[in-house]
């Protein structure tokens, strides 16, 4: 049985240097499937979809609010030539009504366990239009080795640099942020994976530098401090999301090879500037996620804000526009009020206004968005702050004796694409 | 004494940039690192910088000190000669 599995692609955020990194919704997803199933991927970000390709099924992966418009365009397709199509992930779970119009089946939840009765249906012929397991989380043990053998790896990989490998340690996330649905999507109850499970899929991957995608690593003191000893020996290197303010966490942390943490900034409080300084204390590098539009922002709190960056020494800076995503409390609240002008989840790109802001014009709000990326660049252009965070990656693997040098043979690709 | 400089730097860089295809005779010690000449990129500037401290023990700074040091491999080796007299 061939099961062809597409990610489709979206527009990227306006600003940022292009970069892609290995999707891990489907590799996590794949593992869930029976061995003998035939799984070709396809990332639609770096490859075409080829429809006249023979698939017995269609499996269409969505992270993204920004995805599902094109993934519904690839299924009716697929649909127009017999071919069924199944949806899941992250945005399907968003977006469960209008996806099921141009799906024969959406799944929604998570995978492990369930598909070897997902996929007997379809052999039957009586897919169910709706599998929903939202609220029936399977046992987190079950939760295997990501299957990272379907991706073609070549097409992550810039110059000869091995783009980092996502992975996960848990599931679930204990707080509400005003931005996200994680809440939504996996549960408010914190759900760690087995330690022993965590490290065995760590060695597996053939990549000493990772991203780990869960949530927040800051959820429980005890689990942080034993999976960053277990890391030590391991010698990876990583960017992850918040890690808990504590001395010994973050000693431990740095010595599990803490490269960057993603942090999200949205004012100028003392807080924030002694986070900042806290991971830099530890060696530890700082991207900024840096939220505008929030309603107490003013024309004058996003300028300082901006300021503000360039003195606690960001590393990186990512701006994004307040986005109303469906299942977030900023959604409740906007669509709420009637606040939000654009339903096209194409514009949903988080560089986008798509709401009426509380401070100022939608319009005014895009313009300052402009000025962010350009303001906090001016001085040290980004290329320039990326090789430097990359430098921070090599001085920390020369220490350890983990460097390995960039494929040469492929140092004029650029993501799969010939030469530059 | 900077000539043999010169020659092991240039098999350094081939072998450290793994340049296979290039010998040492066809590296012109004067010809600008990057762009036009050798046609080295960002990233074997990195690499360059690392090739500094692991051979030489000498650390660049910064930006503006990278882009004086790394003119050519002349450059690169005077300024190992120079450094290394301090």
């Amino acid at each position: 049985m061939k099961f062809k599995l597409i990610y489709p692609k979206w527009k990227k955020l306006r600003g940022q240097t292009e970069f892609h990194l290995p999707p891990h919704g489907p590799v996590v997803f794949a593992a869930t499937l029976p061995r003998e199933v035939e799984i070709d991927f396809v990332d639609e970000n770096l490859e075409t979809v080829d429809f006249n390709d023979p698939a017995d099924l269609i499996g269409i992966s969505m992270m993204l609010t920004s995805q599902v418009k094109r993934g519904w365009e690839i299924a009716d397709q697929y649909r127009k030539r017999g071919i069924p199509v199944i949806c899941g992930g992250i945005a399907t779970m968003l977006h469960a009504e209008e996806t099921s119009l141009h799906a024969d089946a959406i799944f929604l939840g998570e995978a492990e366990g369930r598909m070897e009765q997902v996929l007997d249906d379809f052999r039957k012929k009586r897919l169910r239009k709706v599998y929903d397991y939202r609220t029936d989380f399977p046992p987190i043990a079950s939760v295997g080795t990501a299957r990272r053998d379907i991706l073609k790896r070549q097409l992550y990989n810039y110059k000869g640099i091995q783009m980092v490998d996502l992975f996960h340690a848990s599931r679930g996330c204990r707080f509400h942020c005003y931005p996200c649905c994680m809440s939504f999507v996996g549960g408010t109850e914190f759900r760690p994976r087995p330690i022993e499970k965590v490290v065995e899929e760590l060695t597996a991957i053939d990549n000493n530098r990772l991203y780990i995608v869960d949530n927040s690593l800051s959820q429980d003191r005890a689990w942080e401090k034993q999976l960053f000893r277990e890391m030590i020996p391991l010698k990876k290197k990583w960017c992850c999301h918040p890690i808990e303010d504590h001395d010994e966490v973050l000693d431990l942390a740095a010595q599990a090879g803490a490269w960057f943490v993603y942090q999200a900034v949205f004012d100028t409080s003392d807080f924030i500037r002694n986070r900042i300084k806290r991971y830099h204390d530890f060696g530890i590098g700082v991207e900024g996620t840096i939220l505008l539009g929030l309603d107490r922002h003013t024309e004058d709190d996003i300028r300082r804000l901006i300021d503000f960056l360039l003195e606690i020494e960001l590393d990186l800076a990512e701006f994004t526009v307040l986005t109303p995503f469906p299942y977030t409390p900023a959604y409740a609240d906007l669509h709420g009020e009637g606040r939000i002008l654009s339903y096209d989840w194409n514009d949903y790109t988080c560089d986008k206004v798509v709401f009426q802001p509380k401070q100022m014009s939608p319009e005014r709000l895009q313009e300052l968005y402009d000025e962010a990326w350009k303001i906090f660049y001016r001085e040290k252009p980004q290329p320039y702050r990326m090789v430097e965070l990359f430098k921070r990656v090599i001085d920390m693997e020369m220490a350890d004796g983990s460097f390995r040098r960039r494929q040469r043979a492929r140092a004029n690709t650029k993501f799969g694409r010939g030469e530059i | 004494m900077i000539d043999d400089l010169i020659l092991k730097l240039k098999k350094e860089i081939i072998t450290e940039l793994n340049l296979e295809t290039m010998t040492p005779d066809e590296i012109d010690a004067e010809a600008p690192l990057f762009g036009e000449g050798l046609g080295l990129d960002s990233i074997d500037a990195l690499e360059l910088v690392v090739l500094l401290e692991e051979h030489y023990g000498i650390k660049i700074r910064d930006r503006k000190e990278g882009s004086k040091v790394f003119q050519s491999i002349k450059t690169m080796a005077e300024y190992i000669v120079d450094h290394q007299k301090k």
